[in-house]
């Protein structure tokens, strides 16, 4: 990416450049994914809004193969994906099963999806671009632009919100990848605590009855189950009731 | 880990039905393997992430210990998702 390449007749490429970056700095600085959609909403807002045709964006993402609206550039936008999303059916979801990008270009021509429909002409809407985001089967999401305008998406609107989504999918994949790391760190993390404990209760047992490790085990478990306890609790009784110690801690570097 | 720790094949069947009964629990709670052998592991069990894996596709015995500490797991973080 150097100076050079910014060439005057390559005008897309280089919005494409510094949207890339801007939404790689959403990654590092969101503290979580819902705010980062939220953010990767507002900016596709902005970004595809005109004077006099003002875009309104929405983030749905599938969840337990459920369609949930997670993140919105307003309440208008929310309001908009919670509708099509109570409905089961609509151009977002369409996009989001087929994995391809569907346009609304007029929704009073509209004849799919009758309820949303109307339900949306109501809200003000007159067209509707909806835009999946690739996220290499982490998650299903797709991007929602809603317009107050027929034809609000001309086709230069539309191939910048599909380089938009692509970008933000990679963003997006990175951010998933990040927070399934941090979860597997703090569970194991929390992983290491227990063992400790357990560890500790499993010698004691061993000591007071004279029993190998595994008869050790199999009288910790029993007694997790028919007290419906769970183990690391059983185990932490069982240190309590010997030495009175409430909190054992692993120490390990972070 | 799975030497001779059977006495027969009475043992041997039903140990082959155990493991069917955690391999279908474990398709059914839909929880990443990642995240059973983290739990797991924090129980005390000893089998790596691997055998784990073999264990639920039903290519491995385990000794029994092991296998009520997957039980347990899996009891244990199947309550914690529905809560």
């Amino acid at each position: 990416m150097t100076a050079e390449e910014g060439h005057s007749d390559d005008r897309d490429r280089g919005a494409a450049e510094k949207a890339t970056l801007s939404l790689e700095s959403l990654v590092l600085e969101s503290p979580d994914i819902k705010a980062f959609m939220v953010e990767l909403a507002i900016v596709a807002a902005s970004r595809l809004s005109r004077p006099g045709n003002t875009i309104h964006s929405g983030v749905t993402v599938l969840r337990h193969r459920k369609p949930q609206a997670m993140a919105a550039s307003d309440a208008a936008a929310m309001a908009l994906d919670e509708l099509q999303n109570g409905f089961g059916e609509g151009p977002c979801l369409t996009a989001l099963r087929q994995g391809t990008t569907v346009l609304v270009p007029d929704l009073t021509a509209e004849t799919r999806w009758g309820p949303y429909v109307r339900a949306a002409i109501a809200h003000g809407v007159s067209s509707i671009l909806a835009v999946p985001l690739d996220l290499s089967g982490e998650a299903d999401a797709v991007l929602n632009l809603y317009s107050g305008r027929s034809n609000g998406f001309a086709s230069e609107g539309i191939a910048t919100a599909e380089t938009f989504a692509r970008q933000a999918a990679t963003s997006l994949r990175l951010i998933l990848r990040i927070s399934q790391l941090s979860e597997a760190r703090s569970d194991l993390s929390a992983a290491m605590q227990s063992r400790t404990v357990i560890d500790m209760a499993v010698g004691a047992i061993m000591a007071q009855n004279r029993c190998d490790r595994d008869t050790a085990f199999s009288i910790l478990t029993r007694a997790s189950s028919t007290r419906n306890i769970k183990l690391r609790e059983v185990a932490a009784t069982v240190i309590t009731s010997i030495s009175g110690e409430q909190w054992i801690t692993a120490h390990f570097d972070e | 880990m799975n030497a001779d720790w059977t006495n027969g094949p009475d043992q041997l069947s039903e140990a082959d039905e155990q493991r069917r009964g955690a391999a279908r629990r474990f398709r059914d709670a839909q929880v990443p393997l990642i995240k059973l052998w983290t739990y797991y592991y924090g129980l005390g069990g000893d089998a790596d992430e691997l055998s784990l894996d073999a264990y639920l596709n039903e290519a491995l015995h385990l000794p029994a210990a092991q296998v009520g500490l997957i039980t347990t797991a899996m009891t244990e973080l199947t309550a914690a998702e529905d809560e």
